[in-house]
C-alpha cells in the first residue's frame, strides 16, 4: 500500500512548530524521500511520529523520527514482522496470564494499524498536542489504563516502544538510526568490530565513529551507500 | 503408511548440532553407516556468519534468525496446572536452534563442568547434613555417573573446542588463579584465559579483596590459533561483541560446523539430510527396541528410514516431546508421580546486580565476547556451607562483557523512566559506565514442575505441542536471593561504583514469565539415572525400554547444574558414545538391569 505523499512532506507536515522542522537535508535515507510509504498512510505516519517522538524526543541528539524511525517502523510493517512471520498465529487466542506472553490474534501491521486508528479515534488532539499531555497518553496505555475496545493496550504499547526503540538504535539499513543518531549518542562504533588489541586497554575512549553493515571502506563513515531493506 | 521406505542404515541420528554430529564422527569412524536428519538447512561459518552482514543486532538477536521457526513450532506454557497452557506465540526466554549446529552455533561457548558433588546431589547432601535435609518436595537425584568417569570426556570436548581458561585443579593441585573448587582435571586447558576488561578487573579486585576466588571464565571462544584433534582450525576471538545468537564468522567461537561437521562430512559413513523433520521413532512388535523412525522429507514426503541404532540429539525439549509423540517410555504422571518422560524438567534460576562506575570507569561494552568475564565458584554447587542456608544448590556470580550492541544494551540507574527524554539522557550516561554481575544459578527437579503433550495446540504437522508446566520452586527462590545478596557485597567492595541496583527473576511472588530472555538452559524429561522408576535412560544413555535408542543432551540431566550445560552434556555424549562403540555395537542388549 502506498500514498501520494513523500515521507519527507508527510512529516515535514507534521507540526508547524516542532520537532521535525529541523530534519536534516542529508539524512541517511533521503533516497526514501521521493517513495511513497511502503505501509503507512500520511496520517498514520504523522500520529506515529508525534508518539516516537514523545518516546524518544529531540534533546542534543535527533527525536526518534529525525533519526528515521518513521521509515524504520513503514519497513517493519510491510515485511516479515509486521506479516507475523515470526509469531505462531494458530488459533484460538484466549488470555492469559502477563507470564504466558504475546498473545493477540492479529498480526503485527493488523494491530499496530487498529492500534492507532483506536488511538487516533480516542485522542484526536494528541499529535499536536505538547509533551506532557502526549507522555500522559503514552502512560496510560503502557499501564493498561486504556478502553481500545478489542485491542489490548499494553501490548499495543510495548509493540510501539519496542519497535521506536529499534529504529533508532538498528542498523541504518533498516531506515532508522539516520546518520548514526542513535549509535554516535551512546557510543557504539557499529558494525564493522574487531577489538583484540584493544578490549584490554582500559578506560581509553574507543576512537572511530561508526559504522554500519552498508559502510563503505574510505567513505567518511557516515551516510551508508544504499537502502538495503528486508525483503518487502 | 510412508510415502517411501529407504535402506537399512546403521544409525539413524536425530538432530545436527554438537551431540548429533559428535555422534556421527565418532560412530561413521567405528564403521557404522550413519544418516543425520536435520530439520532446518544446511548453513556454514564460512559463507553464513560472515562480518559485517553478520553484526546486525536487529536481523539476528532480536529476530532471531538464527533460532527456531516459532511459526510452525513451538511449545504450551503455564506455571502451574490450575492454569491453562497458552501457546510460547514468539521466541523469549530460550532461543533453541535450528539448522546445522543446531544452537551451538548461537551459544555463548562458555565451556564449564559440573562439580563431583553435583553428579552425586542426593547422596552428597544426605551424606554431608543428614538424610532430612533436601526437602522433601525436591526430586533431588545422583546422576548414575560420576565425576572420575566423566572426566576424560570433559577434558576430550574442552579440547574440540580449543577451551581457553586456566586449571584451578591439575590431578588434584589446587591452584590460585583458577577455580580452586573444581574437580580435578586430567590436564590444563588447551588455550590461554580471555584478555580481561576493565569491569571485569574491578570485579575480581573486589571479590580477591574479600577473600573470594576469582578466575578468568572459561571460554570456548578460543584465545589463540589451534588445531582440535579433529583436524578443525581455529582462530583468535576478536571480541567483537556479537557472540551468542550470532554465528561466528571469525573462526573463533567453536561450533559443531567447524568443529566436526567440516571433518566427518566427506567420510564414507556419513550422510546428512537437511528439511527433514523426524515425526516419530517406531517400535518393534515386541516393544524391546525402536525400528527407525518416520520423517518428512524436503520434498513433503513421509520417508521412513530403518536403523539398528536410533540417537535422540534434537534439543533437549524436543527429544522429550518425540518421545512423548513417539510413545517411547512412559509419559510422567503429576497426579500419581509415576512415569518418567517430561518429569524433573527444570531451567536456571537467574538474579543480578546492575553497577554503574563513575566517568573514569570507561567500559566500551561493544569489547565483548560470550564467555569474557570474571567470575567466583565459591556460591555455587556445595562449595559453600548450605546446613544454616534452608536450600540445596548455588550458582556462580559473574561480571561478564558480552556486547554493547544498543538495542539491548541500555543499562540505566534504578529509577529512570522506562521512556522519554530522561530515559534517553540516563541511557548516553551509563552506556560506557556500567557492569552486570550476573548469578547464574541451580534449579531444582519438582513433582509439579513436568513437560507433558498439549491438548489443543498443534505444531504444522499436526502434532500436539510440548506443554510446559513450570515455576521457579520455593528452594531455588532462597538460593537466588542468598547467592545475589553475596553478589551485593561485591558489587559494594568495587572501585569506582557510584550506585547500583539488584534484580532476581526468581523473587518471592514473582511467577517465571515466559517472555523476557533468561537463559537457554532447558533441562530434564528424559533423566539419566539407575532406577528405572524415576529415569527414562541407563546411567549410559541408553533407554530403559529400547535398548537400541541412545538419548543425548541436557534432557538428561535430573536437576540443573548452576552452570551452563554445554559442557557437562557433551561429556555425557562421549560417555555414551564410548559405551556404544566399546561395548554395544558388538553385543547389542541393555547395558544395565532394569
Amino acid at each position: 500500500m502506498g500514498t501520494l505523499f513523500s515521507r519527507r512532506a508527510v512529516l515535514a507536515g507534521l507540526t508547524s512548530g516542532a520537532a521535525l522542522s529541523t530534519l536534516p537535508i542529508n539524512h541517511a535515507f533521503a533516497a526514501l524521500d521521493d517513495k511513497p510509504f511502503y505501509f503507512l498512510t500520511p496520517d498514520e505516519a504523522r500520529f506515529l511520529a508525534a508518539l516516537c517522538d514523545t518516546l524518544i524526543p529531540e534533546d542534543d541528539f535527533p527525536s526518534a523520527s529525525q533519526a528515521g524511525v518513521v521509515d524504520f517502523i513503514d519497513l517493519q510493517l510491510a515485511g516479515p514482522y509486521g506479516k507475523g512471520q515470526f509469531i505462531y498465529m494458530q488459533p484460538p487466542f484466549p488470555s492469559g496470564t502477563p507470564e504466558q506472553g504475546y498473545q493477540v490474534s492479529l498480526i503485527p501491521a493488523t494491530f499496530i494499524r487498529q492500534g492507532i486508528a483506536a488511538l487516533m479515534e480516542a485522542e484526536t488532539g494528541f499529535v499536536d498536542a505538547d509533551t506532557e499531555a502526549r507522555s500522559s497518553v503514552l502512560t496510560r496505555l503502557s499501564e493498561d489504563d486504556f478502553d481500545l475496545g478489542d485491542l489490548p493496550a499494553k501490548p499495543l504499547f510495548d509493540e510501539l516502544w519496542t519497535l521506536t526503540n529499534q529504529g533508532y538504535f538498528a542498523d541504518p539499513i533498516y531506515g532508522g538510526n539516520e546518520g548514526y543518531a542513535g549509535w554516535e549518542m551512546v557510543g557504539f562504533p557499529g558494525a564493522h568490530a574487531y577489538y583484540l588489541s584493544f578490549v584490554d586497554k582500559h578506560n581509553v575512549p574507543y576512537p572511530q565513529p561508526p559504522t554500519g553493515i552498508n559502510h563503505e571502506p574510505g567513505g567518511d563513515g557516515r551516510i551508508p551507500s544504499g537502502l538495503k531493506p528486508q525483503e518487502v | 503408511m510412508p510415502d517411501k521406505t529407504l535402506p537399512r542404515t546403521d544409525v539413524v541420528i536425530i538432530g545436527g548440532g554438537w551431540t548429533g554430529l559428535t555422534a556421527a564422527y565418532e560412530l561413521a569412524h567405528e564403521g557404522q553407516k550413519c544418516v543425520v536428519l536435520e530439520r532446518g538447512d544446511h548453513r556454514h561459518d564460512a559463507t553464513s556468519f560472515g562480518a559485517p552482514e553478520e553484526h546486525d543486532e536487529l536481523k539476528y538477536a532480536l529476530h532471531h534468525t538464527h533460532m527456531m521457526d516459532v511459526k510452525t513450532s513451538t511449545l504450551t506454557f503455564r506455571n502451574n496446572r490450575s492454569q491453562r497452557a497458552l501457546p510460547m506465540r514468539r521466541l523469549g526466554s530460550f532461543l533453541p536452534g535450528e539448522g546445522l549446529g543446531g544452537a551451538g552455533i548461537h551459544w555463548n561457548g562458555q565451556i564449564w563442568r559440573p562439580l563431583p558433588s553435583d553428579l552425586e546431589m542426593r547422596s552428597h547432601y544426605e551424606s554431608r547434613y543428614g538424610a532430612q535435609f533436601i526437602p522433601e518436595n525436591l526430586n533431588v537425584q545422583d546422576w548414575g555417573v560420576t565425576y572420575e568417569e566423566l572426566e576424560p570426556h570433559l577434558d576430550f570436548f574442552e579440547k574440540i573446542c580449543g577451551a581457553a581458561g586456566y586449571a584451578g585443579n591439575l590431578n588434584g593441585e589446587t591452584r590460585e588463579g583458577g577455580n580452586v573448587f573444581e574437580g580435578p582435571r586430567s590436564d590444563e586447558y588447551p588455550n590461554p584465559p580471555m584478555k580481561q576488561p576493565i569491569r571485569s578487573t574491578l570485579f575480581g579486585e573486589a571479590a580477591a579483596d574479600m577473600g573470594l576466588h576469582p578466575f578468568p571464565l572459561p571460554s570456548a571462544n578460543v584465545t589463540q590459533k589451534y588445531e582440535n584433534p579433529y583436524g578443525a582450525q581455529l582462530h583468535p576471538c576478536t571480541y567483537c561483541g556479537f557472540c551468542e545468537r550470532f554465528g561466528c564468522g571469525y573462526f573463533a567461537k567453536a561450533d559443531p560446523i567447524i568443529c566436526v561437521y567440516d571433518r566427518i562430512k566427506e567420510h564414507e559413513n556419513f550422510e546428512i539430510r537437511f528439511r527433514s523433520t523426524v515425526m516419530r521413532v517406531e517400535k518393534s512388535e515386541d516393544g524391546q527396541t525402536a525400528t527407525g523412525v518416520t520423517y518428512i522429507d524436503s520434498d513433503g514426503l513421509e520417508v521412513f528410514q530403518p536403523a539398528d541404532v536410533v540417537c535422540m540429539n534434537a534439543y533437549a525439549l524436543w527429544n522429550v516431546h518425540l518421545m512423548l509423540v513417539s510413545g517411547l517410555g512412559r509419559p510422567y504422571d503429576p497426579q500419581t508421580g509415576t512415569g518418567t518422560v517430561g518429569r524433573n524438567y527444570a531451567y536456571q534460576t537467574l538474579a543480578g546486580v546492575d553497577v554503574f562506575f563513575d566517568e573514569e570507569i570507561i567500559t566500551n561494552p561493544f569489547m565483548g565476547a560470550g564467555a569474557l568475564g570474571t567470575v567466583i565458584d565459591d556460591y555455587n554447587g556445595d562449595n559453600f556451607d548450605h546446613s544454616e542456608l534452608g536450600f540445596v544448590g548455588g550458582g556462580y556470580v559473574a561480571c561478564n562483557q558480552y556486547h554493547g550492541r544498543p538495542i539491548s544494551y541500555q543499562p540505566t540507574p534504578e529509577g529512570t523512566p522506562p521512556w522519554g527524554a530522561e530515559w534517553k539522557r540516563a541511557v548516553r550516561e551509563n552506556y560506557l559506565h556500567h557492569a552486570g554481575i550476573g548469578v547464574h544459578g541451580s534449579s531444582m527437579a519438582t513433582p509439579d514442575n513436568f513437560l507433558d503433550l498439549d491438548p489443543t495446540w498443534t505444531d504444522s504437522f499436526g502434532r500436539p505441542l510440548l506443554r510446559m508446566t513450570f515455576d521457579f520452586p520455593d528452594n531455588d527462590r532462597r538460593m537466588s536471593n542468598y547467592v545475589m545478596e553475596r553478589a551485593v557485597e561485591i558489587a559494594r567492595n568495587m572501585e569506582h561504583v557510584r550506585s547500583y541496583s539488584s534484580s532476581n527473576r526468581a523473587a518471592e511472588g514473582s511467577g517465571y514469565s515466559i517472555e523476557p530472555y533468561q537463559t537457554t538452559h532447558n533441562t530434564g524429561g528424559a533423566v539419566i539415572g539407575t532406577d528405572p522408576s524415576t529415569s527414562v535412560v541407563n546411567r549410559y544413555g541408553q533407554m530403559w525400554d529400547h535398548h537400541n535408542v541412545f538419548v543425548f543432551g541436557a534432557c538428561l540431566f535430573p536437576q540443573n547444574l548452576g552452570y551452563n550445560p554445554t559442557g557437562p552434556l557433551m561429556g555425557l555424549a562421549y560417555w555414551t558414545l564410548d559405551h556404544l562403540k566399546s561395548d554395544y555395537l558388538a553385543n547389542p542388549r541393555p547395558l544395565m538391569d532394569a
